[in-house]
């Protein structure tokens, strides 16, 4: 559906134009499942793991800037835990579940090498 | 026998065939959250529109008293359909008739609808769900495996195939997957691997699960043998549906059109605020997807698997594009083994079934690393700048932020063959990343500094100014246009309209040798 607006001596009428369906019919595209994609990213980051479902490894080299938990905290699925600087930016970490904070290796300034064990959540 | 006796023998015999094996299998199946071959392809198809192919066919083998056995439909069902009015063969592994294993005439039905589905230029979909091959059939059930990795490679880039492993896959059987186009698998319930736990525990002593070992989750996050990954049956067969409707029925047929529904100059002003000021920090590029396709669908591929990179089908003024774009909030969204793998596959695909490719590029390198090196990162990502170099689709690349030394080439950059490339004027496209370049470009004025780490400062924040922005590139050409980022979308559509008739030749050949 179109919509324009069209003068006719001055006087402006808004018009709508609906288009006929031409050529043959087709199916309806099927329609998302999930919702938009924006709104689910945060849930599928889940780093590489080291060992069990619930460690959380560094998912390349780089230093620890910030920690934004403590030992003991319970965290949501998808909460940053930590900010790690690579590639000469600041990643930021996620919980790849939700639990508690049960071992925390990591603290402001440390390096750490690819699957390096960081946080764990149970 | 009279006529309407022969009749009536003919639905009882038809009766028996579709039982599979008995309502008994049938019903422990459903206790295990498991649906019958033929209820599976009841799902699949449109109602009424399934014909089954070879439904009486018996396995030929005499040995090891299986001639007494009666194996209905030799533990498969083939046959064509319609899948939201587009023909579709389809072949579904029966589990209930001797554990769906493949004996040489279930391969032979399995053979004869792929055939069909490649001559007639039509999906081929495969449900595996056995337990192997056939061991009392020997030899012939192996070269019926042959017979079908034969046929998916031949059919390989003509027509769309997608593998559904809704129950066991192993040994063997895996490859006929892994050559096709698309796997998909279901949370639990599917399992796909070369030697199940009991042969590695004997060989290797190690101890793992079924699940843990190729289960959905290992396959969509960790190998990345498979596509997509659903919680059941029912939600998987939705999934391969929408995959249908953004992928055309062969590589000489359109994608299906099915009318517009997003103005095709709709401006997106959140993209002019979406890069943050800092450059080391991230944006979701999701956003920048929903913002840019139409109706902000966007369906997804290997969600789980190198999230560093984003690839997935849109629409863009109704018609379907493949998405590749890095995401700046993994990773960094540099490109590693994995990304690349995932990317150069996926646009082999989209240049087979004439699907043009829109990427959009945040990548500040290739991921440094012994572990990358090591593993082959120069093999891999090759990769990526071939299937760009290959591709002879419109190819539209979009750079947002980041474009940086052998990455930014990699990203369907314009000198290997973008047809078209648009930059933000948040667009840092040089060589290398300003720390970098001025450690290397300034070393002797730093370290002939009295004050060296001010001086790196200054040279840096120089070379930023100088050399990170899209004007650089815009003033040799190597970008087309330097653009709004809300008019982002009106931009790439009205390239696609300019590329719609887009005809280039590649010189001519048996095939290429791409790494691998």
């Amino acid at each position: 559906m179109n919509k324009y607006i069209i003068k006719v001596n001055g006087t402006p009428y808004e018009v709508e134009v609906e288009e006929v369906g031409g050529g043959r019919p087709v199916a309806a595209a099927p329609k998302p499942r999930a919702s938009k994609p924006g709104q689910t990213a945060a849930a599928k980051s889940a780093q590489p793991q080291a060992g069990k479902a619930g460690d959380v490894a560094a998912p390349m080299p780089g230093t620890v800037l910030k920690v934004k938990v403590n030992l003991g905290d319970e965290v949501k699925k998808g909460q940053v835990l930590l900010i790690l600087e690579a590639m000469k930016m600041e990643n930021e970490i996620v919980a790849p579940a939700d639990g508690k904070v049960t071992a925390l290796t990591v603290e402001a300034g440390k390096s750490v090498t690819a699957g390096e064990l960081m946080v764990s959540i149970a | 026998m009279s006529q309407i006796e022969k009749i009536q023998n003919l639905k009882k015999m038809k009766t028996t065939i579709a039982q599979g094996g008995g309502e008994e299998k049938i019903a422990k199946r459903h206790a295990d959250g498991k649906l019958s071959a033929r209820e599976r392809i009841d799902l699949l198809f449109d109602e009424n529109s399934f014909v089954e192919v070879d439904a009486f066919i018996e396995s030929r083998c005499f040995d090891f008293g299986m001639q007494k056995k009666k194996l209905p439909g030799d533990g498969v069902v083939t046959g064509y359909g319609t899948v939201n009015g587009r023909k579709v063969f389809v072949a579904s592994q029966d589990f209930t008739v001797i554990g769906g294993s493949l004996g040489e005439m279930h391969a032979k039905k399995i053979t004869k609808v792929m055939d069909m589905a490649l001559k007639m230029g039509a999906p081929f979909i495969a449900i595996n769900d056995s337990g192997g091959a056939r061991i009392e059939e020997g030899l012939d059930a192996l070269s019926g495996y042959g017979d079908i990795f034969y046929r998916n490679t031949l059919a390989s880039g003509v027509i769309p195939q997608i593998s559904v492993i809704m129950g066991p896959c192993a040994g063997g059987a895996v490859y006929s997957p892994a050559i096709t186009d698309f796997i998909f698998m279901v949370e639990k319930t599917s399992q796909m691997f070369i030697t199940g736990p009991q042969v590695i525990k004997s060989v290797t002593g190690e101890d793992v699960s079924v699940e843990n070992l190729g289960g959905a989750d290992v396959h969509t996050a960790v190998s990345g043998v498979a596509h997509f990954k659903s919680s059941s049956e029912e939600e998987c067969i939705e999934d391969i549906k929408r995959l249908l409707s953004f992928i055309p029925d062969n590589n000489v047929s359109d994608t299906v059109y099915y009318g517009v529904s997003d103005a095709a100059d709709r401006l997106a002003e959140s993209l002019n605020s979406i890069i943050p000021e800092e450059s080391n920090k991230p944006y979701d590029m999701f956003d920048v997807i929903a913002e840019v396709v139409d109706d902000g669908d966007f369906f997804e591929i290997q969600s789980y698997f190198a999230q560093n990179i984003i690839i997935g089908f849109a629409r863009m003024n109704g018609k379907s594009v493949g998405i590749v774009a890095n995401q700046p909030k993994v990773m960094a969204g540099s490109l590693d083994m994995n990304a690349a793998d995932k990317a150069a596959r996926f646009v082999r695909f989209c240049d087979a079934f004439n699907i043009p490719v829109v990427s959009l590029t945040d990548v500040p390198a290739f991921l440094p690393g012994v572990a990358q090196e090591h593993n082959g990162i120069i093999r891999h990502g090759a990769k990526l700048l071939y299937a760009f170099s290959e591709a002879t689709v419109p190819k539209i690349n979009v750079i947002l932020r980041k474009a940086y030394g052998g990455a930014y080439i990699a990203m369907n950059s314009k000198t290997i063959g973008a047809d078209m490339v648009l930059a933000w004027p948040s667009a840092e496209i040089a060589v290398m990343g300003p720390d970098g370049a001025a450690n290397i470009i300034f070393k002797k004025d730093i370290t002939a500094s009295e004050n060296p780490a001010e001086t790196r400062q200054e040279k840096i924040a120089e070379y930023r100014d100088k050399f990170s922005n899209p004007y650089v590139a815009a003033s040799r050409g190597y970008i087309d246009d330097v653009i709004e980022p809300s008019e982002t979308r009106k931009k790439i559509i009205t390239a696609l309209e300019m590329l719609d008739t887009k005809r280039e030749n590649r010189p001519s050949k048996k095939h290429g040798n791409i790494p691998l």
